[in-house]
């Protein structure tokens, strides 16, 4: 999932108010300066455990990472509705650039960026909003504007908040989450407040949690909660609507994961009514030879994982629509052959473009057997560098 | 053939090159003002923006009730509870040089979009604003100014320590610096987790816990709209002299054609189409257009560079920042200023064209009969100028009926309509005046053959008269609007700065700083101000927002404070207010059409507070309603948390000195003494740039205007001898004759120079009372300064001298000969 940390590093461009995109998508850097050295940095590899709690944490040394929740739910009328709720952090210097040591409160070396989204039908209203981290004592991490701490869990910035509703000290405080945000987008007022609860185990992507990213050993540490059952209210147009659902956490920190020549990719996560979750993605120009980059996880109900790489696994854009301007694709084809699976993958609606600092596609989708057309599914999809 | 008629048609101007050059004068002169007018506007109101953030940055501010300190954790309680505040610190840094700057930290993350400053910059200018070693954002015009205080590439400060790499930033106030919010405390010695004050967007609804206190961005005084106005009108003004330069032009196409007339008809009879010398005619029109627009707009620009000296820098930023940047404004200003001249040109020569395609080619050799019908043209324009004049009267009573601030456009049609009328009356004023002094004159042949001889030739110089008429109006307008506009400006300074010096404590600092004060001998008097709002209400009013404002009224501030209506007298007003009256603005008053005698009730979070009216005061640039009340009054009814503080002082008083003490005895946080005489002489000198731009522009127009008299006793210069030859004949010498055309000339601008007269006060009326309230809801008090007037009867005349000196040198000088052979012509 290399996705989404350009978003952090493009949106930080655009702040700027000069994001020009032929820079951008041509820098030698690869897309939004992704593939940059990662100079001063830790670097993420194969053969370092996770460690949990510690890891549903900030990453500091690391120049990249986010907390990223989707959920596909329905309100009480069955009909379908999806939330977005994403932190990003990005390090401004490595951590011992500075000539500097941060003294003051406002100094500080991390930027964090939210994006919360809420969709249904053609309806899809989007905010995003910026904070600098803050230089507090350890024990007044939870006073900043934006952050994360790993003890009970909590990811927030301003009023935007993903944290544990576990009270028990002694118990796994990732087991059950809320989440909340609203915003406004073009003077539309929307929000959410839900709860999740996990059915699952948390599920380490790649080599034990190193998931990489190129065939040049590019990568990121990468791990997800895929089993959340989603409860609570959503607020679209002046109404509320109770609903329920699924949802899929992303948890990702790297220093330099793509490849210099990459440009993009299109990432699914997909809920399957069997039970099985997958996750795969295409990185445009990260293979050998300039081809694509192909990676995924089946995960079982059980939360046992088979890794999928390039051979395992083909993702087949068939059909491209109009959003926002672009084309992008909105109808895929996914074959895992040893799974038994060929899925035709499609975006519930096709205006997903998110108008943000830095923009991209992001969107529900809904799976059915290819040839059958029978129902198999749902998720999100992403997609970049359109 | 086209060819060849093209050659014919142009061979014209070979003959007569100074028609050609006259016509691209024409427009070249029409252009290059509008240009230098649109310039001048651009760049004058990119400098108002920039020192508009020396009095607030356009947001509203978040500060608490009780006075306590806003801090980090204010800032952080509010952002977790979603609201959308930032944070700013500013205070008053000394640098090596000697020099005082006003340093901005901010925090460009949060900073709502709406603020002055802005976040800007390369990709990597971000991070390197937010990171070590951070960067210094000022304007280029503050960066000369601080010359002494640097070291290579760096600013020092006081204690000669580099503040952070410099980066030029053209939107930050004039004496500016603009960093970090982490970096700016260190800078100013302030406490770790200080800040000096909350920014939110004007238009955010959050609501805020009890104890902090909204103020917002419009009750801070602000002369932006003061400023917004003065533009408006004179871009009214800069229209006006596009149409005068355009009336040259219009002179010289019909003098051109007319003399071609001929050559068109033979044109056609030996076979060319009527419609490919119209198309032949058309082309030349736009190429002599482009020609001129170009060389107008370009002039335009270096108009306002000549005239603006530093306004050249920042306009010379403006310009060269579109290779950058997404600046797409130089092209509109190109094209629009080229598409306004080639109008303009069309319009002029619409008639001409009209006339060369209904060119009757069986007309051949018959004359041209351009005095013909003179008397039905006078009457058609006098009828027409009077439906005008009743339009512009219905318009009027409409307009009163409208409640103010809208039917902008309305107002703009009103003062135009209104201008129309009159220069159409101006030829056939003339005539009557000419015909009842011809008919009173009859002991004194000469000088009644010089009045029916001018009548004759009015057919030719109307044009030019009601040329230089709109160029007196204008002149006049715009004379009177600046003149009313500057004292307006003195007015207001001196009402919101009475006090010789200003200081704003922080909350927590107010009452030390207001003992430490009385304390002082120099100290005469203390006007502390506060501010709140609050809901008023009253009878027949709907319940609307206002903001209220506490003034003290001792001696200096009544005596200086205008009041425009009172119930009995301004003493007694005065002393109601002391007693609890309130005092409305202007804008108030107009909105609600409540007045001294009324009362009002305003609703607060303390509770409402009911009173009387004691007098209505002008409050010009705020746009809006404000109740005035006593400090004392806001501190206990309304909790207002205490604002800026007035210092009257003893005469001969050290303003620099008693800060300085202040800042030893006092932590004040970065906020210092101002000195009222430089506040207000730094706000007099970018508005005296302005009236000096305003006052060249005006002396062009009437240039243009000599320009079109010129352009016509030229054109009629060898009518005018054989007319002039007889006289000759009969004994009149040529001096004499020279001396009559003068005094023919000088009656006519005389009375076109009367005419002009009542024409710019009306027009000055028009801009202040019908098109200012129109667009603001408050008036300018309408000033009229007879020296003006004076001066435009002199200008008049000198016009008239000026353009008919090379004519009537011509005619002094004529050979016998020349005159004779008018005799052999004829």
């Amino acid at each position: 999932m290399t996705r989404r940390l350009l978003l952090l590093t493009a949106a930080l461009l655009a702040l700027a108010l000069v994001l020009r995109p032929s820079a951008v998508t041509e820098s030698p850097q690869g897309f939004a300066g992704l593939g940059a050295e990662a100079e001063g940095y830790a670097e993420a590899g194969p053969g370092q455990p996770l460690r949990f709690p510690d890891d549903h944490g900030p990453h500091p040394d690391y120049r990249i990472e986010w907390w990223y929740l989707t959920a596909n739910l329905a309100d009480e009328q069955g009909q379908p509705l999806g939330i977005q709720w994403t932190l990003f952090r990005q390090a401004l210097a490595p951590p011992d650039a500075s000539p500097v040591e941060p003294t003051r409160p406002w100094h500080s070396r991390q930027l964090w960026m939210a994006h919360a989204a809420v969709s249904r039908g053609e309806r899809h209203l989007v905010e995003e909003r910026f904070a600098r981290g803050l230089t507090l004592p350890d024990a007044e991490a939870r006073r900043a504007q934006a952050g994360a701490v790993a003890e009970p869990f909590a990811a927030w910035l301003d009023d935007w908040r993903l944290n544990s509703r576990v009270v028990d000290p002694a118990g796994d405080t990732f087991e059950q989450l809320e989440v909340s945000a609203s915003g406004e987008d073009a003077g539309q007022p929307f929000g959410y407040r839900l709860t999740l609860t996990a059915e699952g185990p948390l599920v380490l992507h790649g080599e034990a949690g190193f998931s990489q990213k190129s065939a040049d050993g590019q990568g990121s540490y990468y791990y997800s909660q895929p089993f959340w059952r989603v409860e609570g209210e959503v607020e679209l147009d002046g109404e509320t609507h109770r609903v329920s659902g699924r949802g899929w956490l992303d948890r990702e920190w790297s220093s330099q994961l793509l490849g210099p020549t990459q440009q993009g990719w299109d990432w699914f996560s997909l809920h399957l009514d069997d039970g099985h979750r997958l996750m795969a993605f295409r990185l445009r120009g990260g293979g050998r030879d300039g081809d694509d980059y192909l990676s995924g996880s089946w995960i079982a109900p059980d939360g046992s994982l088979t890794p999928l790489s390039g051979d395992d696994l083909a993702l087949i854009p068939q059909q491209t629509s109009s959003a926002a301007g672009r084309e992008v694709p909105t109808r895929w084809r996914l074959q895992l052959p040893g799974q038994g699976l060929d899925l035709a993958v499609t975006a519930r609606h096709p205006e997903r473009w998110m108008e943000t600092a830095f923009a991209y596609w992001e969107g529900e989708v809904v799976a059915v057997d290819h040839d059958s057309g029978e129902r198999q599914g749902e998720g999100y999809l992403e997609m970049t560098g359109y | 053939m086209i060819a060849a008629a093209a050659a014919t048609l142009l061979s014209h101007y070979r003959r007569h090159p100074g028609q050609l050059v006259m016509l691209l004068l024409g427009l070249w002169v029409a252009s290059a003002l509008w240009s230098g007018v649109q310039a001048i506007n651009a760049s004058a109101r990119d400098s108002y923006d920039r020192s508009a953030a020396l009095f607030d940055a356009g947001l509203d501010r978040i500060e608490r009730r009780d006075g306590a300190p806003l801090t980090l954790d204010t800032y952080l309680a509010l952002r977790q509870a979603g609201v959308a505040v930032s944070p700013l610190i500013e205070g008053e840094l000394a640098l090596a040089g000697g020099e005082r700057v006003t340093l901005l930290g901010i925090e460009p993350l949060t900073l709502p979009a709406a603020s002055g400053i802005q976040a800007s910059g390369g990709p990597d200018a971000l991070g390197d604003f937010l990171q070590p070693p951070w960067r210094t954002r000022l304007a280029a015009d503050t960066l000369a100014a601080l010359d002494t205080a640097r070291h290579g590439e760096r600013l020092l400060d006081r204690n000669r320590q580099p503040l952070p790499p410099l980066a030029l930033d053209a939107s930050v106030p004039p004496g500016t610096l603009v960093t970090d919010i982490g970096v700016a405390g260190a800078l100013l010695g302030m406490p770790d987790d200080a800040i000096s004050r909350l920014l939110i967007a004007p238009g955010d609804p959050a609501e805020l816990p009890a104890p902090l206190v909204r103020l917002h961005a419009e009750q801070l005084a602000d002369p932006g709209q003061l400023s917004d106005s003065f533009h408006l009108n004179l871009t009214a003004l800069g229209l006006l002299a596009l149409v005068v330069g355009l009336f040259i032009v219009h002179a010289a196409l019909s003098l051109t054609l007319e003399q071609r007339l001929g050559m068109l008809r033979t044109l056609r009879a030996l076979g060319v189409p009527g419609t490919t010398l119209v198309a032949l005619l058309t082309a030349e029109l736009l190429v002599l257009g482009v020609v001129g627009a170009l060389l107008g707009i370009v002039s335009g620009v270096w108009l306002a560079g000549q005239l603006l000296p530093d306004v050249a820098a920042s306009l010379a930023a403006l310009y060269s920042e579109q290779v950058g940047s997404e600046l797409a404004l130089p092209w509109h200003y190109w094209l629009g200023g080229l598409a306004i001249t080639l109008g303009g040109l069309f319009s002029a020569g619409a008639t001409t064209l009209w006339r060369a395609a209904r060119l009757d080619v069986l007309a051949l050799g018959q004359r041209q009969r351009w005095r013909g019908g003179l008397q039905r043209q006078l009457a058609i324009m006098a009828v027409v100028g009077a439906g005008l004049w009743l339009l512009a009267l219905g318009l009027w009573l409409w307009l009163s009926g409208q409640p103010p601030g809208e039917r902008l456009l309305a107002g703009f049609a009103l003062v135009a309509i209104g201008l129309l009328a009159a220069t159409l009356w101006l030829p056939p004023l003339l005539g009557l005046l000419l015909g009842w002094a011809v008919r009173g004159l009859r002991q004194r042949p000469l000088v009644q053959w010089a009045l029916a001889d001018l009548q004759l030739q009015l057919p030719r110089l109307q044009l030019a008269m009601m040329a230089l008429l709109l160029a007196l109006a204008t002149n006049l307008g715009v004379g009177s609007m600046v003149g009313g506009f500057r004292l307006t400006f003195l007015d207001w300074l001196d009402q919101r700065l009475v006090a010789e010096a200003y200081v704003r404590p922080p909350t927590e600092q107010f009452e030390a700083s207001v003992a430490w004060l009385e304390a002082r001998d120099e100290v005469i008097d203390l006007l502390p101000t506060r501010r709140a709002d609050a809901t008023l209400r009253a009878a027949g009013v709907a319940a609307q927002p206002v903001g209220v404002y506490g003034i003290t009224p001792a001696p200096r501030l009544t005596q200086h404070w205008p009041l425009l209506h009172t119930e009995q007298g301004v003493l007694e007003a005065w002393q109601a207010f002391t007693e609890g009256a309130a005092l409305i603005n202007e804008q108030l008053a107009i909105a609600t059409g409540l007045g001294p005698g009324d009362r009002l009730t305003l609703s607060s979070a303390e509770g409402p507070l009911e009173t009387a009216i004691a007098a209505v005061y002008p409050d010009y640039g705020n746009p809006r309603g404000e109740v005035t009340l006593t400090t004392t009054a806001l501190a206990e009814r309304f909790a207002a948390p205490p604002g800026s503080l007035g210092i009257v002082l003893a005469e001969g008083s050290d303003v620099a000195a008693l800060g300085q003490a202040l800042d030893r005895a006092i932590d004040l946080a970065g906020a210092s003494l101002i000195d009222q005489q430089a506040m207000k002489q730094q706000a007099q000198a970018i508005f005296e740039r302005t009236f000096a731009i305003t006052r060249a522009l005006t002396v062009l127009t009437l240039a243009v205007a000599g320009l079109a008299l010129f352009t016509s006793l030229l054109a009629q210069g060898g009518e005018r001898r054989a007319q002039l030859a007889p006289l000759w004949a009969l004994g009149v010498t040529r001096g004499r004759l020279a001396g009559v055309s003068l005094v023919q000339l000088s009656l006519a601008a005389l009375a076109t120079a009367l005419l002009a007269i009542p024409l710019g006060i009306a027009l000055t009326w028009g801009l202040v009372a019908v098109i200012n309230v129109a667009a603001f809801g408050w008036r300018l008090p309408l000033h009229v300064f007879p020296s003006q007037l004076l001066l435009a009867l002199g200008l008049a005349l000198a016009v008239a001298w000026l353009a008919a000196l090379i004519p009537l040198w011509r005619l002094w000088r004529s050979r016998p000969r020349e005159l004779l052979m008018e005799f052999s012509a004829s």
